[in-house]
């Protein structure tokens, strides 16, 4: 229903996998969730590839910070990259279901979430 | 540094392995990279709804069977006949429904036509623990 992902343009590869639809604002306010969220995610992206970064961004108080929500996760290489995406999408954490597309390296890099 | 410096509060939140994953049929969970961010918000919310929707129709909750990884249960409130009002069912759906509704709302805000799913209704009165 709604939109129609199948006919938007195809997804190109790139070395940075971004997660959406797994953490909530709530969860990434506490320390010791947003620690224990951070080791989950290494630990399983870990298993597809070399993991060259991590970024989830984290809300401040009365402060639009992009990307709260979102992890994003680079990669080494994008057929490490391609292959993390292929085992996570459609996974669930946390009870959610985990929705994945690729991140243009370049605004990653520039934290343009 | 990948070594874990401290005990973890719980187990990982991933669940399943690759040949068991949620399929919401005409909801792919790759989605491309072009999405504006009203489109972006409106698919992952319209994905929540289906997937509590979903939750609610099947009745799996989304419970923990572990009781480490659930919050302390209220202290119980029964009826007149001593039925326990209150249960872990009743608290779970209510949540999943409460939070289904602001999805709801937020869906109306970005799309005025959107149709929520024939199951829901707005909440008339709040069960309270």
């Amino acid at each position: 229903p709604g939109l129609n992902i199948a006919e938007a343009s195809k997804v190109s590869v790139t070395e940075v996998l971004c997660l959406l639809n797994m953490v909530t604002e709530e969860e990434l306010v506490d320390d010791e969730e947003y620690e224990d969220i951070l080791e989950d995610i290494k630990e399983e992206c870990g298993k597809y590839g070399t993991v060259r970064s991590i970024e989830i961004p984290r809300p401040i108080p009365n402060v639009e910070v992009p990307g709260v929500g979102k992890i994003f996760v680079e990669y080494a290489s994008k057929s490490d990259c391609q292959k993390a995406q292929q085992q996570l999408t459609g996974r669930k954490f946390a009870h959610r279901v985990v929705v994945t597309t690729f991140y243009d390296p370049d605004k990653y890099h520039r934290r343009q979430f | 540094n990948l070594e874990p410096r401290r005990k973890k509060k719980r187990g990982s939140r991933w669940e399943g392995t690759e040949q068991d994953r949620a399929f919401i049929p005409g909801m792919p969970t790759t989605i491309p990279t072009n999405m504006s961010k009203d489109q972006e918000k409106a698919y992952l919310t319209q994905l929540r709804i289906e997937q509590i929707s979903r939750m609610l129709r099947t009745g799996e909750l989304g419970v923990s069977s572990n009781p480490e990884e659930r919050s302390p249960s209220p202290e119980p409130i029964y009826d007149s006949a001593g039925k326990r009002l209150n249960t872990r069912e009743v608290r779970q759906r209510s949540k999943l429904e409460s939070e289904r509704h602001q999805h709801v709302l937020e869906m109306f805000k970005l799309n005025p036509e959107y149709k929520p799913p024939p199951d829901y209704k707005p909440p008339a009165n709040k069960i309270v623990d």
